[in-house]
């Protein structure tokens, strides 16, 4: 947007609403209802459009999304529903400098800067691709190795069980012969928990 | 740390990128002078909007207006592809089905051992 003079902000909109009456070519109660008022301030041709197929199409889409001829590239047209949209670096905002003075410094980008398609997955709440302080594939092995033992243990551990051995209680008194409800006149039989 | 390997989700630190050292080219000097020229211009006209005494709007980010377009209307752009057509049915349309299948049979067989007598409850904590 280019620096603008003060404005009425009520002119603006009554004038834009009487364009759009004598613009559009419904009729009678409807245009007045509809309207035509743009929600922005952007035309047709600053949105996204379809996949530049000429080098003037390629320059023009550049200069759209504010980024350098050479460096413009767009998705590969294989009706995946990109259009012209630019191929960023799949780089997360984590990445960036934490010291710049970005505009938003939350987000860590400058206004106008071209955002990436996936933008809200890259976050600096969400996916994080900042280099990792060893290897990835060193960091996996440790990590899958790991679960990989314990699972592997526990596994044999459940297979081949190891404890103290056990045995059924044993109680004095013949098994408890009185108290569990036997004839005291009753001589019972002699149990021996023991072997000499 | 000579033997870093970059991955999808883990970038090259920029004190093991080889540019930082050996690119000294300059075209390379000429692109960093053009994108800064870019970033420079778009930085003046955010300021000038945001310190502008007499603003009473919101200031209109363009990238935001074309990302959120570009995000919300990827069907004109949309064509029926090997590629597209499959990830639409293996998404879409398969699951659908293989859900009903799991669905049924689980719930069939516990329907079996519910009938048969055997069904063990699991977390039953009254028995």
């Amino acid at each position: 947007m280019l620096p603008e003079q003060p404005v009425n902000m009520a002119g603006v909109v009554f004038r834009r609403w009487a364009r759009a009456l004598s613009n559009g070519n419904r009729s009678g109660i409807s245009a007045f209802l509809l309207g035509n008022r743009a929600a922005s301030g952007m035309t047709k041709d600053s949105l996204p459009g379809s996949y530049p197929k000429t080098p003037e199409e390629r320059a023009a889409a550049a200069k759209k999304y504010n980024i350098r001829v050479e460096d413009y590239e767009p998705y590969p047209d294989r009706g995946e529903g990109f259009g012209d949209y630019p191929k960023l670096p799949e780089r997360s905002q984590s990445e960036r400098d934490p010291w710049y003075q970005w505009d938003h410094p939350d987000l860590r980008r400058n206004w106008g800067e071209p955002m990436h398609w996936d933008f809200d997955a890259y976050i600096r709440n969400r996916v994080d691709t900042s280099p990792s302080p060893v290897s990835w594939s060193s960091m996996s092995k440790q990590l899958f190795g790991f679960i990989g033992f314990m699972l592997l243990m526990f596994y044999l551990g459940e297979k081949f069980p190891s404890y103290q051995p056990v045995a059924p209680k044993q109680y004095p008194y013949n098994d408890l012969y009185l108290e569990r409800g036997g004839d005291p006149d009753k001589q019972p039989e002699e149990v021996k928990h023991y072997e000499i | 740390m000579a033997d870093y390997r970059e991955a999808p989700l883990a970038s090259r630190p920029k004190s093991l990128d080889p540019n930082e050292y050996f690119n000294l080219s300059s075209d390379f000097r000429r692109a960093e002078e053009d994108r800064a020229a870019i970033r420079a211009n778009l930085k003046r006209q955010y300021q000038l909007q945001l310190n502008n005494p007499l603003r009473k709007e919101l200031i209109e980010d363009p990238a935001l207006t074309q990302w959120v377009y570009a995000r919300t209307n990827p069907y004109p752009h949309f064509r029926p592809t090997y590629k597209t057509s499959l990830l639409g049915a293996v998404f879409g349309v398969v699951p659908l089905f293989v859900m009903y299948y799991i669905f049924k049979t689980d719930r069939d067989r516990k329907e079996e051992q519910i009938k048969a007598g055997t069904f063990k409850r699991p977390f039953s904590l009254s028995s």
